[in-house]
């Protein structure tokens, strides 16, 4: 599904990615842990097409297809999710009315027909129980007043409803407590599926104990340094990240993979 | 040095003499006071950013015919006058015939009416800083007084539909008095609207008297064509807990212009006024606005928002002026602006002067682009980068667009919005 080959890229001049690679299947469920620092959302918002952010070098396809070349509009069409970390407040935009527009804009691009007001309201009322969101919430502006959780929640929402073929959770743990945890983690479970890629990019392992990962990745300086299976996300909780010989901000030895 | 520009004198010559004599003369003496009334130029305080889209030529000193046939294609939900040209069209016209709530023309007025109507035209605004008012008031051959009786409520809006036929140049000046009696009510929502090509000026004043405990919901729809010059003054004197709520929305044009001006002359009056405007190409639109806390214990809430694209020029001046015993005062004002663009530019400026020690004021104005964090987040959706900037473009007037208070006046700014959308934001 999605193939990532040493791929570079910087913000502001600063090379914060330094060649990464890595293979993800369908129906795989990877997971990217590493020190703050290390390039994770850097990661996430380069897949997700950030102009902020500058790729220097290296490819990445997306079923075959050069993702780098396509914007970020077209990436979320071709079925590219990222679940951000810091959602945004739009204020003035009623998230049934943002929600609506983008499920209509991908069935657009998938030649269905387009869901009116009410049959969107009835799909979205079922959604939002499924991440125990209060309908309340579609009504309101994007993300306007919601906690940390409530803004995952709605994230995961989003998710569910677009379907995507790529999910990238981009600190979708960080801020919940262990009951937000466990609803976050039911929808992105709810998202599993043979014909559906997840990449979690995390710095704690809890989310871990809940969506359990088909591989395990350590990022450090902008490298991908170690992977394995779920064990190794086990080992890192347990011995932090020294015993790989990197501290934040650091500069790793030779990449894995 | 060239020599100081004034008013050409074929502007003080009004057209129509069907009028009751007290208000020819009234009109005779504005117009004799308005003899060598100097143009504003950029050194003019309160026309520094607009006095360079201001282009009066003698042809449009001309009254403008009043088109044969006017406004009938307009429906509206509510009771409607029909104004083509400054002059009031009664075929085109429904509206009730009630005991308390007069509906008249200036010219049906009789001549004690007339008397005491030209006594209290202009009241409501201060002409030093409003002359174009003045203008008005010499020239105007028709007007609509509206007189509310205490208690008196009309129970559907009223539509002043006031249309501009400009086949030639010219230019028209409708006039509206507004007195709402005691415990009275109305909304009255006023549509400025054009046809033809040929450049014109419409030179518009409407005022509200507002007696105790009198409640006005104005909506003002400024949506003339881009051969419309359009300078509009609109006055309010509020006396002890009166409401006038005031809603108007502005698109762009060659010369726009509203003066807004709210006195709370008594105690526990309010007044909530909120402003949008747009403007696109080389359009241009100027807001004034003075709220004056004359009285003790009133409340003033104003919001204007600006969105301007392409090379256009908004301009929002704000004005609160609080009496020495206007004690207790709570005032709030708040302007925000939008570039679309680069080469867009909105002049913004607040002005407090505050005489009285217990008062409440607030203020607060910005000037911004789009959030470029907010666009990345719903493009990343899969949502248009078009429709994602009108969204977001939407998302900054939405609080204002709906708190209009009357569906059908919604719905006509949104289709405008719409066009102005199509055109500020191209397919990439």
């Amino acid at each position: 599904m999605l193939s990532i080959k040493n791929l570079h890229a910087s913000v502001e001049g600063k090379e914060i990615l330094k060649g990464i690679n890595l293979e993800i299947k369908d129906g795989e469920v990877h997971a990217i842990m590493g020190p703050n620092g290390s390039g994770k959302s850097t990661l996430s918002q380069v897949l997700a097409g950030n102009d902020a952010f500058e790729v220097t070098s290296g490819e990445v396809t997306l079923n075959g297809e050069d993702l780098l070349e396509k914007s970020t509009e077209e990436r979320a069409r071709d079925g590219v999710f990222l679940a951000f970390q810091y959602p945004v407040e739009i204020p003035g935009v009623s998230n049934l009315q943002f929600m609506r527009t983008a499920v209509n804009a991908m069935r657009h691009h998938n030649g269905e027909p387009e869901m009116n007001a009410a049959e969107f309201m009835k799909l979205a009322r079922e959604v939002s129980k499924q991440v125990d969101l209060d309908p309340a919430f579609l009504k309101r502006g994007v993300n306007e007043g919601f906690s940390g959780g409530e803004k995952k929640r709605n994230e995961i929402m989003q998710a569910l409803l677009l379907q995507p073929k790529l999910a990238i959770l981009d600190e979708t743990d960080s801020g919940l407590d262990i009951d937000a945890l466990k609803v976050v983690a039911d929808g992105v479970n709810a998202l599993r599926s043979k014909d559906r890629a997840i990449l979690m990019v995390t710095h704690y392992q809890r989310l871990l104990d809940h969506i359990v990962p088909d591989y395990v990745h350590v990022l450090a300086g902008g490298r991908i340094i170690k992977s394995g299976g779920r064990e190794l996300a086990l080992e890192l909780e347990e011995r932090g990240y020294g015993w790989l010989g990197i501290k934040d901000e650091a500069t790793a030895a030779s990449p894995a993979n | 040095m060239k020599p100081a520009s004034t008013l050409s004198t074929a502007f003080l010559h009004p057209a129509g003499q069907a009028l009751p004599e007290p208000l020819l003369a009234l009109r005779r003496q504005r117009g004799a006071a308005l003899v060598d009334m100097p143009l504003p130029t950029r050194k003019t305080e309160n026309w520094k950013y607009s006095s360079k889209y201001l282009k009066l030529t003698d042809e449009m000193a001309i009254s403008l015919p009043t088109a044969g046939k006017a406004g009938s294609a307009l429906a509206v939900p509510g009771y409607k006058v029909v104004f083509n040209n400054g002059v009031m069209m009664p075929e085109a016209s429904e509206y009730p015939d009630l005991e308390d709530i007069l509906i008249q023309r200036f010219g049906d007025l009789s001549e004690a009416e007339a008397s005491e109507l030209a006594e209290r035209l202009d009241s409501t605004l201060d002409n030093k800083t409003v002359q174009f008012a003045g203008v008005n008031s010499a020239r105007f051959e028709d007007g609509l007084v509206i007189r509310l009786k205490p208690d008196a409520v009309l129970d559907q809006p009223l539509f002043i539909i006031h249309e501009v036929t400009a086949d030639a140049s010219g230019s028209a000046f409708p006039r509206i008095f507004v007195d709402a009696g005691r415990n009275s009510r109305i909304t009255l929502v006023e549509e400025y609207i054009s046809h033809g090509h040929e450049a014109v000026m419409v030179n518009a004043v409407t005022e509200f008297t507002l007696a105790e405990g009198a409640n006005i919901t104005n909506i003002r729809l400024s949506m003339d064509g881009d051969n419309v010059q359009h300078i509009g003054a609109t006055g309010v004197l509020q006396q002890r807990s009166s409401r006038f709520e005031s809603h108007c929305v502005g698109f762009g044009g060659p010369l726009r212009r509203h003066d807004l001006q709210v006195r709370l002359e008594g105690e526990g009056a309010e007044c909530k006024l909120n402003g949008v405007v747009v403007t696109q190409g080389t359009q241009h639109y100027d807001n004034h606005t003075s709220i004056e806390h004359v009285a003790a214990r009133c409340d003033s809430e104003e919001t204007y928002r600006n969105i301007a694209a392409d090379k256009s020029h908004a301009v929002f001046n704000g004005r609160i002026y609080i009496h020495q015993d206007a004690q207790k005062s709570n005032a709030n004002m708040n302007n925000k602006n939008l570039l679309l663009t680069t080469g867009a530019e909105i002049d913004t400026k607040p002005e407090l002067e505050i005489y009285a020690d217990d008062v409440k004021c607030a203020h607060g104005a910005t000037i911004g682009q789009l959030d470029e964090e907010s666009l990345f987040y719903l493009v990343s959706r899969g949502i248009g980068r078009r429709e994602a900037n009108v969204l977001l473009t939407m998302a900054f007037i939405n609080e204002l667009v709906s708190q209009i208070p009357v569906e059908a006046v919604r719905e006509t700014v949104q289709s405008r919005l719409n066009q102005f959308f199509e055109k500020a934001f191209q397919e990439a």
